[in-house]
């Protein structure tokens, strides 16, 4: 407390207060010389940090209306009344005119007053003055308030002499205006009393340093490219040459090449999605069309149909951008990967979504066998920050042997599936004239990134939605 | 995957000596997941080459293997009988030209068992079966038969019973009144014959690949069945009838042969077949150095025979095991009898340099370009609707590139351009604080004789004050830093935006893109108020 730091407003303000002021914000901004919105500012400020307090309440103010004016100038309407009757007009004909409007009420308080008496007979109704007219308090009060009538703010001051004559004039039509208000009363808390303006630890010009600060947001890359991004370079580190090929290609690429015969179900429109009326004119070369086709009729019994691998879907995999480029080079000895987004004709839920991203990598040579397949895994998940793996063999169409890697999700409590990984089968490599093992392991990498950015739901990543893009924790 | 739902206590009945736990432990390591587990209830998710395991049998028969209860290779003991024939008429061969068949006797039938041989008939009818067009199977009740058999073609008036009916049907009436029918009757084509299986009274025993007779109907209290199988080719019909043979026989009953004769059809064998593999093949895929004992006692264990012969492993591998092509198979075979989980993950150095593709280095710079200046990245699908890649923006659609039989309606065509994506995100965004600035690199497609692809980058910055002036120094600047040029903007026209607000971007006098105000209409269509300036740009490669 003792280190806080004040704005010059709030020092002004403590300083009017101390060391036991209880003031209105006019009396401050008298004090203070301040403008009224920063002594109102200011006091907020004071009352967050509880050093200042701020009572309430509501005051009653009084002040002659016209009639109470006229009263002053010319006495109250039952003294002219009385002094008429002195004059000798003692009959209601005659002082009706002279009072008009007031003759009722003079009557009425001169009656009340004990002033006068009243005597009918046939041709008028007569007035006499009583003895022993004693001044009545709201006389008095008029008269003294003449006395004072210089006073500057035309405010009655409430006495204990003077309420009983306020009350009953109040009672009269524009003899006495009531107006009252909420008036705030500001004081210093116990805390607020022990502050030391004097402290010199305090620099002059000293900014609120606690207050908050408008936001701003940093333009950034999206959560998920980080990933990609991430992963990428964790395989460039490990030996690995990226490279890229197209998401619409022919079904012999997808397919054929990978050895998915054309009556497998997952060529099928519901899980595959098709180019509508669009195919590709020149898929391969004769030879690897020749060869492909003769590994299907071989192995699989069916009549191969060269317009079914002419088809262009969206790729489901980005093994074929592998195969492909395998079937081009023919490598002894290579390291390779390629990254990017595959599609699945799905329900979108929050496990799914019809277009994701892959990666894949591959391995051509002599250190193409399985337990350095699954050595490559363990690395590349430690240095995503997963070390608790196992394998368990799976099926896939164009490897043998075939395994997934099971990795342990912490926040879930189970084991989770991510890459699949194989060893590509000789029906796949041979029609392609790929002639060392090649080991291929891959998997999406939203699962990945869902795991790093805590989601439960996948979409989240394409929704855009700001105010995750804004705050999702960019360095891990 | 598909999914096969089991009972603890009936495979640990099956497989013998074993507790819940080593079964739990075990399946994952023959590749079959547990899915979820509820008692005594597991469903396990298995993989289509292996239709065996579509029942409990199947799997018990591997666990066997994996927990060294029984190895080795299960052989058919087929009792060669002349009783059942089935002879196969010429007319056939246009349309479903191959029947096989085997008869099983004095098996126990409870409730189980028939549900086991229903998923085990689905699986082999919608895998390797393709939706009955390869091979479909039917089994019956063998007592309710009278050989011989034939199987030929008949016309579409024929009547019978069919199964889960009371009266009797004509062949046109299964096909456009009943769900089978409906599902399967395509694959007969319009061929005015169909394939029928008819006994020696010239009742009606199946007509594949449709369905069965209710006369055969298998219940609780049937001993003795018949199966057969029809189908495109030889081979395929033989596959699948081993599978079921391989099962019936685990499941208790006692195999007899089946003579079938006529139009290039024969009795089926179910013979094992040999394979060779080399040790050091199977060595140098697996990593490992495992003598010939060692690998013999691992395919053993997965449920395969093997032997020596010189240098080389010879496999016995039966009729059943159709998923196993060459000697990779036999490796895989090898590492599951050994035990994945016995397998050592090594790391070799790597002898190659790493290197990222020169486009991915280009477009991570172009990102940071983007953020530099204050936009934030967005990622949106390639797919997506024509709402809004077209309706809501105006745009052209005559060069729409749709796929086929989208299961989300959201993703339904390709994109052409990144713009309308971003003005949607932004529509998502209205409650978030402005300005809101936002930008993609993305793959957009284009319709020509096929389809090519292009990398684009769009930003997109709407706030109240937002004018063209402000997107043009972006536009300027983003340039000069992506091509070392400078760009020129040349009035024009563009359905998505403003009149009089629009250019085309040139640099060196060629048009790579657009820059703009986007239309009042375009925001109203979005139900957008803030201004939105934007550019979009074809990226080199």
């Amino acid at each position: 407390m003792l280190s806080q730091v004040f704005h010059d407003i709030e020092k002004k303000i403590i300083h009017s207060l101390q060391p036991d002021q209880i003031l209105t914000i006019s009396e401050i901004i008298k004090k203070t010389g301040l403008q009224s919105d920063q002594v109102r500012r200011g006091i907020e400020w004071l009352k967050l940090k509880n050093l200042a307090d701020v009572k309430e309440s509501t005051d009653i103010h009084f002040h002659f209306g016209e009639k109470g004016d006229e009263a002053i100038e010319n006495g109250l309407p039952e003294r002219i009344l009385v002094n008429e009757i002195e004059k000798g007009n003692t009959t209601f004909d005659k002082l009706k005119p002279i009072l008009g409007l007031d003759f009722n009420a003079a009557i009425a308080y001169a009656k009340k007053n004990d002033w006068i008496s009243i005597t009918k007979n046939e041709k008028s109704t007569e007035l006499s003055l009583n003895k022993d007219r004693q001044e009545s308090l709201e006389e008095k009060f008029i008269i003294t308030s003449k006395s004072q009538q210089e006073n500057e703010t035309n405010e009655i001051k409430v006495s204990a002499d003077s309420l009983f004559a306020i009350t009953s004039l109040k009672k009269r039509p524009y003899f006495i205006i009531e107006s009252s208000f909420t008036i705030k009363k500001i004081s210093l808390t116990n805390e607020g009393k022990k502050i030391n303006l004097d402290d010199l630890s305090q620099p002059s010009g000293a900014i609120d340093v606690e207050a908050k600060a408008p936001e701003v947001f940093a333009a950034r890359t999206h959560p998920l490219k980080d990933t990609i991004d991430e992963i990428r370079e964790i395989f460039v580190t490990l030996g690995f040459s990226e490279i890229n090929g197209n998401m619409t290609q022919s079904s012999f690429w997808n397919f054929d090449a990978l050895f998915t015969p054309q009556d497998h179900p997952a060529r099928e429109l519901q899980d595959t999605f098709y180019l509508d009326g669009i195919s590709a004119k020149k898929i391969a070369t004769p030879e690897q069309i020749r060869k492909v086709s003769e590994s299907h009729k071989k192995n699989w019994r069916y009549h191969w149909d060269i317009n079914e691998a002419r088809k262009m879907v969206l790729r489901t995999h980005t093994t074929c951008v592998t195969i492909k480029h395998l079937a081009e080079t023919k490598p002894d000895e290579s390291r390779i990967f390629s990254l990017g987004r595959v599609f699945r004709n799905e329900k979108v839920s929050y496990k799914h979504l019809v277009e994701f991203n892959q990666i894949e990598g591959v391995v051509v040579g002599k250190d193409a066998n399985l337990r350095n397949l699954m050595g490559i895994q363990r690395e590349f998940y430690k240095r995503i920050g997963i070390t608790k793996i196992k394998f368990w063999p799976t099926f896939f169409p164009y490897t043998e042997p075939s395994l997934q890697t099971m990795v342990y999700n912490e926040r879930l409590g189970k084991w989770v599936e991510l890459f699949g990984m194989g060893i590509f089968r000789p029906e796949v490599t041979k029609p392609l004239g790929i002639t060392k093992p090649v080991l291929a392991w891959g998997g999406g990498i939203e699962r990945i990134a869902m795991l790093k950015y805590g989601l439960d739901d996948v979409r989240e990543f394409y929704n855009n939605n700001l105010s995750w893009l804004r705050s999702a924790r960019k360095c891990q | 995957m598909p999914v096969v739902e089991l009972s603890y206590k009936r495979l640990q009945k099956l497989v013998g000596k074993v507790t819940k736990k080593q079964i739990s432990d075990s399946l994952p390591f023959l590749g079959l997941d547990i899915e979820s587990e509820n008692k005594d209830l597991i469903r396990i998710e298995y993989s289509p080459n292996r239709p065996d395991y579509s029942t409990d049998f199947g799997i018990a028969l591997g666990l066997q293997g994996l927990l060294q209860i029984k190895t080795g290779a299960i052989k058919l003991n087929i009792k060669k009988s002349k009783k059942y024939v089935i002879s196969v008429k010429s007319e056939v061969s246009k349309i479903r030209p191959f029947v096989t068949g085997i008869v099983a006797k004095n098996g126990k039938i409870d409730d189980n068992t028939i549900k086991q041989f229903l998923t085990l008939q689905e699986d082999l009818h919608f895998g390797i079966g393709r939706k009955r067009k390869k091979s479909s199977i039917g089994i019956h009740d063998l007592d309710k038969i009278t050989f011989p058999l034939v199987y030929k073609a008949a016309n579409r008036n024929h009547k019978f019973i069919p199964l889960n009916s009371k009266k009797e049907l004509s062949i046109s009436e299964i096909l456009n009144n009943t769900d089978v029918g409906k599902d399967y009757g395509s694959i007969l084509g319009n061929f005015s014959l169909v394939p029928l299986i008819l006994d020696a009274n010239q009742k009606t025993v199946s007509f594949p690949p449709i369905i069965n007779a209710a006369v055969t109907t298998v219940t609780t209290k049937t001993k003795n069945l018949f199966v057969e199988v029809t189908g495109i080719n030889k081979e395929d019909a033989e596959d699948m009838l081993s599978v079921v043979a391989t099962i019936l026989q685990s499941a208790g009953f006692t195999l007899e042969s089946v003579q079938i004769s006529g139009a290039k059809n024969s009795s089926p064998k179910l013979e094992q077949k040999k394979m060779s593999v080399s040790p050091s093949l199977i060595n140098q895929i697996l990593g490992l150095n495992l003598n010939t004992s060692k690998i013999i006692s691992s395919l053993k264990k997965s449920r395969l025979d093997a032997s020596t012969k010189g240098k080389n492993i010879i496999c016995a591998i039966p009729a059943y095991r159709f998923d196993i092509f060459g000697s990779m198979d036999l490796v895989e075979e090898v590492a599951l009898g050994y035990g994945i989980q016995n397998l050592e993950p090594t790391l070799s150095p790597s002898q190659t340099l790493g290197q990222k593709h020169s486009n991915s280095i280009n477009l991570q710079s172009i990102s940071s370009i983007m953020t530099g200046l204050g936009y934030m990245e967005a990622l949106n699908s390639s797919l997506t609707s024509k709402r809004i890649l077209y309706d809501n923006t105006n745009r052209d659609s005559s060069k729409i590139i749709s796929v086929l039989d989208s299961k989300s309606l959201e993703h339904t065509i390709l994109r052409d351009s990144l713009l309308p994506g971003l003005i949607e995100n932004l529509a998502k965004n209205i409650h978030e604080s402005y300005p809101q600035k936002l930008f993609e690199i993305g793959t957009i497609f284009n319709k020509t004789s096929s389809v090519t692809e292009e990398t684009h980058l769009c930003a997109v910055s709407s706030h109240k004050n937002a004018n063209f002036s402000e997107i043009k120094s972006i536009l300027q600047s983003v340039i000069q830093l992506i091509f070392g040029k400078t760009c020129e903007t040349k009035t024009t026209t563009h359905t998505t935006f403003e009149k009089g607000h629009v250019a085309n971007i040139t640099v060196n006098g060629k048009i790579i893109g657009i820059i703009g105000e986007i239309s009042e209409s375009t925001k109203d269509n979005f139900k957008l108020r803030e201004s939105i300036v934007s550019f979009e740009v074809n990226l080199p490669d």
